[in-house]
């Protein structure tokens, strides 16, 4: 996969314009509540990820905002308007959806992105240009004439993610993008997707529980768990709600019950507003009002002549806001 | 309604179908032998003088035509080869684009659910219309196309086999031109509809081919004793047939467009 920018210099309009509005989303099959009340807001040129361990309701969501399925209740409203049957297929024009891998397999590569590009009514010479870079951004283009059943996962990961990228969708949503891609392609697929956010003001959805790398790409994550929306926004202010203050880390330089004990108790009895406990790995977990604190714990504890082996400011990450939003809704994260 | 669009689709499919030789077996197979293998024997022992009519049975259904719709001063074996050509194979032209659509239309939806390929045409911007009419459009053209191959072998079985017997080139009358380009066409349309129906409701293909059989068949076999009599008057009563057929799959197809559910075939069938 080669990841390519366009020379073209795209130009960036309202970027506060909401894309995405659902209001009190929910769906039930049956008598399983798919989705509950759910809410979310994406804006132009914003790259959002959808977060959520296996049958959160993150399919069922982005059917529900493409109008595939209707909502028992609620509203979505796209690029400022309601997403309704009338509507859908003009509004669908502007969004490219990738869900799962499956393309048709009686088709060569290339067919399958020339039938995707008619459908969303690309002009013949634009249709072919675009197909060709596709297949080159995706690193098919040596497959081409090859019937798509004849590929590996990972290949008709990209080809699917292909498709839904090829007629330059304003609004971009994708399932598990990386699933079945190898490290490298992964990387590209990342790179790529960041281009067409930066470049082109491109608005992406993604619906994910593979975290890895994905706090460069979302900066706002939303997470479903249990059909419900436990937490939305932007992920270092979720983090900071989850984690407020500065955490540091202390080892000691014996790792004996009564040592740990002794600190812990001189810390909260010397300094106001020091959170400290003791973790499973000895270690002293601190929470701070702010990093400023952190020299004066510091001094506080040599000057009582507790040996310091180390430091270590400790920095939230998504992945720790997902494994604590999922543990505290009681869910087993995937 | 985006015609680009339809076609397109309809494109797919066909595509997907003619690579698919277990699925042209089926569709080839049965016209060859209802158009081909029948006729030609029936034609070559008919004719011969020495087996009676009434070993194919149809020395009574002659009997039952009404009278001077044969031509004057046939015997009685030209009379077989006639009536047979031309009045009693008509119905099986009515059978063969029926039998080929159900192969194909009713896997149109069905099969794109079991490969699960529906999912993503069903966020594209095809609407439901666009959708239903393609899958139509898919199945329909290479009914009409088999249909018509095997008419063009019929006409040369009956032009090299029974012609000699009746003593002149006599097929095909007018009355198999309106059969064949205006009833098939219309007829078939009507019948991949309802299999096409059947298939967004259907949850395997082959529960789909079975459903499909039977809503289609009590139509066709209806449709075909109406088409033996049509094929007795004349050309302008076939064309109210046809005319007739025109309404009937205008209605059908909006109905068709109407009853089909997005959300059901997401989340009931996959």
């Amino acid at each position: 996969m080669t990841s390519t920018v366009s020379p073209v210099t795209p130009v960036i309009e309202n970027t506060h314009e909401l894309v995405i509005s659902a209001t009190d989303l929910s769906k039930r099959f049956g008598s399983y509540q798919a989705i509950s009340h759910v809410s979310m807001q994406v804006r132009r040129g914003q790259a959002f990820g959808l977060l959520g361990p296996n049958g959160a309701g993150k399919t069922t969501t982005v059917r529900l905002l493409n109008h595939v399925i209707s909502p028992d209740n609620g509203e979505v409203l796209l690029f400022g308007e309601k997403m309704t049957a009338h509507r859908a297929d003009r509004l669908r024009t502007r969004i490219g959806v990738q869900t799962d891998t499956n393309v048709y397999e009686n088709l060569t590569a290339r067919e399958n992105l020339m039938f995707w590009a008619r459908l969303y009514g690309l002009a013949s010479r634009e249709r072919k240009a675009r197909v060709d870079e596709v297949l080159d951004i995706m690193g098919l283009a040596h497959r081409a004439r090859a019937q798509a059943g004849s590929f590996s996962k990972g290949m008709r990961q990209k080809l699917a993610v292909g498709r839904a990228i090829l007629h330059r969708p304003e609004l971009l949503f994708l399932d598990e993008p990386t699933t079945g891609l190898d490290p490298q392609a992964s990387a590209e697929l990342i790179s790529h997707l960041e281009d067409m956010v930066h470049s082109f003001n491109t608005t992406l959805v993604m619906c994910t529980h593979q975290l890895a790398g994905l706090a460069d790409l979302c900066k706002d994550v939303g997470f479903l768990v249990g059909g419900r929306m436990e937490a939305s926004g932007p992920v270092e202010k979720l983090v900071a709600e989850r984690w407020p203050g500065h955490h540091v880390r202390i080892s000691l330089g014996a790792e004996s019950d009564e040592l740990l004990s002794r600190a812990r108790t001189h810390l909260q009895d010397e300094s106001a507003g020091i959170s400290c406990e003791i973790k499973a790995d000895r270690t002293l977990h601190l929470e701070l009002p702010d990093e400023s604190f952190t020299e004066g714990v510091i001094a506080s504890l040599v000057a009582a002549q507790f040996p310091i082996r180390s430091v270590v400011p400790v920095t939230y990450s998504i992945k720790d806001l997902y494994f604590d939003i999922a543990s505290t809704t009681g869910e087993v994260a995937a | 309604m985006n015609f680009q669009r339809v076609l397109t689709v309809a494109h797919k499919d066909l595509v997907e179908v003619v690579r698919n030789k277990q699925a042209m077996f089926p569709m080839l197979v049965i016209p060859v032998g209802l158009a081909v293998m029948i006729p030609f024997g029936i034609i070559v022992m008919g004719s011969d003088p020495t087996m009676p009519t009434s070993a194919f049975g149809l020395s009574g259904l002659i009997d039952q035509l009404p009278k001077g719709i044969l031509p004057p001063d046939l015997s009685e074996s030209q009379k077989m080869v006639y009536a047979f050509t031309v009045y009693f194979m008509a119905p099986v032209f009515l059978l063969i684009p029926s039998m080929s659509a159900t192969v194909i239309g009713s896997s149109s939806f069905v099969g794109e659910k079991e490969r699960r390929t529906i999912e993503g045409l069903l966020y594209t911007p095809v609407t439901d219309r666009e959708l239903v009419l393609a899958k139509i459009i898919a199945s329909l053209v290479p009914a009409i196309v088999i249909t018509w191959g095997s008419f063009g072998a019929y006409v040369f079985i009956v032009d090299t086999f029974a012609s000699p017997v009746i003593g002149e080139h006599y097929f095909p009358t007018a009355n198999w031109y309106a059969l064949m380009f205006l009833v098939v066409p219309l007829l078939a349309f009507l019948t991949v509809a309802l299999i096409v129906a059947v298939s967004g409701r259907a949850t395997s293909s082959q529960g789909a081919q079975g459903v499909s059989f039977l809503v289609v068949m009590p139509m066709i076999l209806l449709t075909m004793g109406q088409t033996t009599g049509i094929m007795l008057f004349s050309t302008t009563v076939a064309l109210v047939f046809a005319a007739v057929l025109v309404v009937v799959d205008v209605v059908v197809f909006y109905a068709v467009a109407g009853i089909f559910n997005r959300e059901r075939i997401l989340t009931k069938l996959l």
